[in-house]
């Protein structure tokens, strides 16, 4: 288990240093640079600002400087926002994202296996139909269209009741968290519920549910013991790449809900090229996605013993 | 009477899929003494396995149906019976083993934990005292070290020690039948052997009855005590063992004998399989199931049903063929007892 997991690691550090040299790549290969702004006016200015951030040297150097910094820790200057450091502003707003990615996820989750299960349970019957459709729905819908019209049921909500019961947009406390985790979540939750019924049909035609039945448990116990357990598996697998989509997903929904995370400055840095808040961001996405995936795949093994002592 | 533990009357049971109505058991009536082994021997699709698990109540509904008869176990009807009152009987009075061991257990709980989960529901036991039965009665399957065994996963045992795991889980409440749906197949042959030695040897020592299902005609021979042949979704003929083997009154059974590889020298005899394919059982012969392949069909067979017969003599011995019938002609290869062969 432990030198799986060292294997995991090392797997890791590889993808993250390949995600940070194909970003640092690109980004150099995009015409313009980030001091095609306001800023560098005349030659004269944009010399000495060029000489300031290091953009003088060739881009090899300017490679090994960057990786070097990366490596302690640090991912340079904003070109864009004044004297803000690039590892400030992921230390302000990450805080934010992952809190609605996580929030999301639950709801997801939750949400995929009881629809899920539930629809296993009454398949065919009016509750799958309706719960599927709903799924179709969930999983063809882009988020934004979803965000706009969960803000609109909330100012309905709102104005109907004369005060703020949940607020529409910006941050800060739970309730104004609700509403987007759950419109973030929302794709997610629809892909999981059908990922969650056609496993639970598949489990109970399973040789060990029939087993089960002759065993003489009650239903309830077959169900919870026997059935979702097994049927939980493939949704758990899903969950590492699912969290990538929910991570990056999350840009939209936060600009819309008007709330200060890092999608934004990412966003921002990319339209600006502004280079070390790029580079910055990817690479912590990056990594971040690369440990989550790991750390589902370990969990895995947690709950399925055949994957655990491989 | 009273030593008849399980008692099956006309069951017959249906499956409702696209293509039409499969009549899968047509009419199946047959007994089990208290301590015997009956075997119940048919082709691939004859209806044994499902005979079998109508009778438990594990064939799901929709799509199959019990469009009729009945089960009795010690004079109890438990023929589709709703799961709370089932689970009276199904791994207490009547436990079960299936044929893939390697898919019959649940690959993510302890082979410990899903025996002692039997013992827990059905005997109120505390987990700790269940896991050290569940430990005792893999020891009594001949498991060895049994104590570390119960803490592993299916996927840690071979297939022979998981069918020993399986026969130890449905031994948990000291069940009066045990049903075996063709509990070797999965198997190779030594360790076949090994699981019907145990079976065998178990059935002494706990005074059960077991029904085995199976379509493999030495496995009858070496274990049963009576054996029910099945072909289409009904009994053909039924006996005592040696009934069976010696004195076989049923086509179908002396072609399934004929079938069967032999050790007895004559090498170059080549092995006459049963020509033809069974009847489509989406719409059954209205005459015997076996008409179309019969080497001695006659017009009758094509037409009506042959009843059960009891061989003249005997008590237990039944043939469901028109051969047997009083005015049929005289067949040698046959076991017949009817007025016409008595002349």
């Amino acid at each position: 288990m432990l030198a799986y997991t060292m294997k995991r690691l090392m797997a890791g550090v590889i993808t993250v240093w390949f995600i940070a040299t194909a970003t640092f790549v690109a980004m150099h290969m995009v015409p313009g640079d980030p001091l095609m702004n306001d800023k560098a006016v005349t030659a004269e200015i944009r010399k000495n600002l060029e000489i300031k951030y290091g953009l003088d040297k060739p881009v090899g150097e300017q490679y090994l400087i960057f990786m070097g910094n990366m490596l302690q820790g640090d991912f340079g200057i904003s070109f864009t926002q004044q004297n803000r450091r690039v590892n400030d502003i992921i230390r302000d707003h990450f805080p934010v994202s992952a809190t609605l990615g996580v929030l999301a996820l639950f709801f997801a989750t939750i949400g995929g296996v009881v629809w899920g299960a539930l629809t296993a349970v009454y398949r065919n019957r009016l509750p799958d139909i309706i719960i599927m459709f709903m799924v179709i729905l969930g999983i063809s819908v882009p988020s934004f269209v979803f965000a706009a019209l969960g803000q609109l049921l909330l100012v309905n909500i709102n104005s109907a009741l004369g005060f703020s019961l949940v607020p529409v947009a910006g941050w800060g406390t739970i309730s104004h968290m609700l509403m987007p985790s759950l419109v973030l979540g929302l794709s997610t939750m629809a892909l999981l519920t059908r990922l969650m019924r056609s496993s639970m049909l598949e489990v109970i035609n399973e040789d060990y549910i029939k087993t089960a039945k002759a065993k003489g448990l009650s239903p309830l116990r077959i169900f919870f013991k026997h059935q979702l357990r097994n049927a939980i598996l493939p949704v758990i697998t899903i969950l590492g790449p699912q969290i990538a989509a929910i991570t990056t997903g999350g840009f939209v929904v936060e600009l819309v809900f008007a709330i200060p995370g890092l999608g934004r400055y990412f966003v921002q840095a990319v339209q600006q090229l502004d280079y070390t808040v790029i580079m910055g961001t990817t690479v912590f996405f990056g990594a971040f996605l690369v440990l989550m995936v790991i750390l589902v795949d370990i969990l895995y093994g947690f709950i399925d013993p055949r994957v655990r002592l491989q | 009477m009273s030593d008849r533990i399980l008692e099956v009357d006309n069951l017959s049971v249906e499956f409702a899929t696209y293509g039409g109505t499969v009549k899968a058991v047509r009419g199946v009536s047959f007994h089990v003494n208290r301590g015997e082994t009956l075997a119940i021997v048919g082709e691939s699709g004859c209806g044994k396995s499902v005979t079998v698990q109508a009778i438990m109540g594990i064939i799901p509904m929709p799509p199959g149906k019990i469009t009729g008869g009945s089960a009795r176990l010690n004079g109890k009807d438990i023929l589709g019976l709703p799961a709370k009152q089932a689970n009276q009987f199904r791994g207490v009075e009547i436990g079960m083993i299936f044929q893939d061991p390697m898919t019959s257990l649940n690959p993510t709980m302890t082979i410990g934990d899903q025996i002692s989960e039997t013992l827990m529901v059905h005997r109120g036991l505390s987990y700790k005292d269940a896991s050290a039965l569940a430990v005792q009665l893999l020891d009594k399957t001949k498991i060895a070290e049994a104590a570390k065994r119960a803490k592993q996963y299916p996927f840690e045992f071979s297939g022979g020690m998981l069918q020993r795991a399986m026969i130890a889980q449905s031994l948990a409440c000291n069940p009066a039948v045990l049903m075996a749906d063709e509990p070797t197949t999965a198997l190779d042959v030594t360790i076949q052997a090994q699981i019907l030695e145990l079976m065998a040897e178990l059935q002494r020592t706990e005074n059960m009855s077991i029904i085995l299902i199976t379509h493999d005609l030495a496995v009858v021979a070496r274990m049963a005590d009576r054996v029910a042949v099945m072909y289409a979704g009904q009994i053909i003929e039924s006996g005592s063992v040696d009934d069976i083997f010696y004195r076989s009154s049923h086509p179908y059974t002396l072609g399934l004998k004929e079938a069967m590889p032999s050790n007895k020298g004559d090498r170059d005899k080549k092995l006459s399989p049963i020509l033809g394919s069974p009847p489509d059982l989406f719409h059954p012969p209205v005459g015997c199931g076996y008409f179309a392949r019969c080497p001695y069909a006659m017009k009758v067979c094509e037409h009506q049903q042959p009843p059960e017969y009891l061989l003249a003599g005997d008590t237990t011995h039944q043939a469901r063929c028109w051969l047997q019938h009083a005015g049929a002609p005289v067949n040698k290869r046959l076991y017949q007892t009817g007025a016409n062969h008595a002349d």
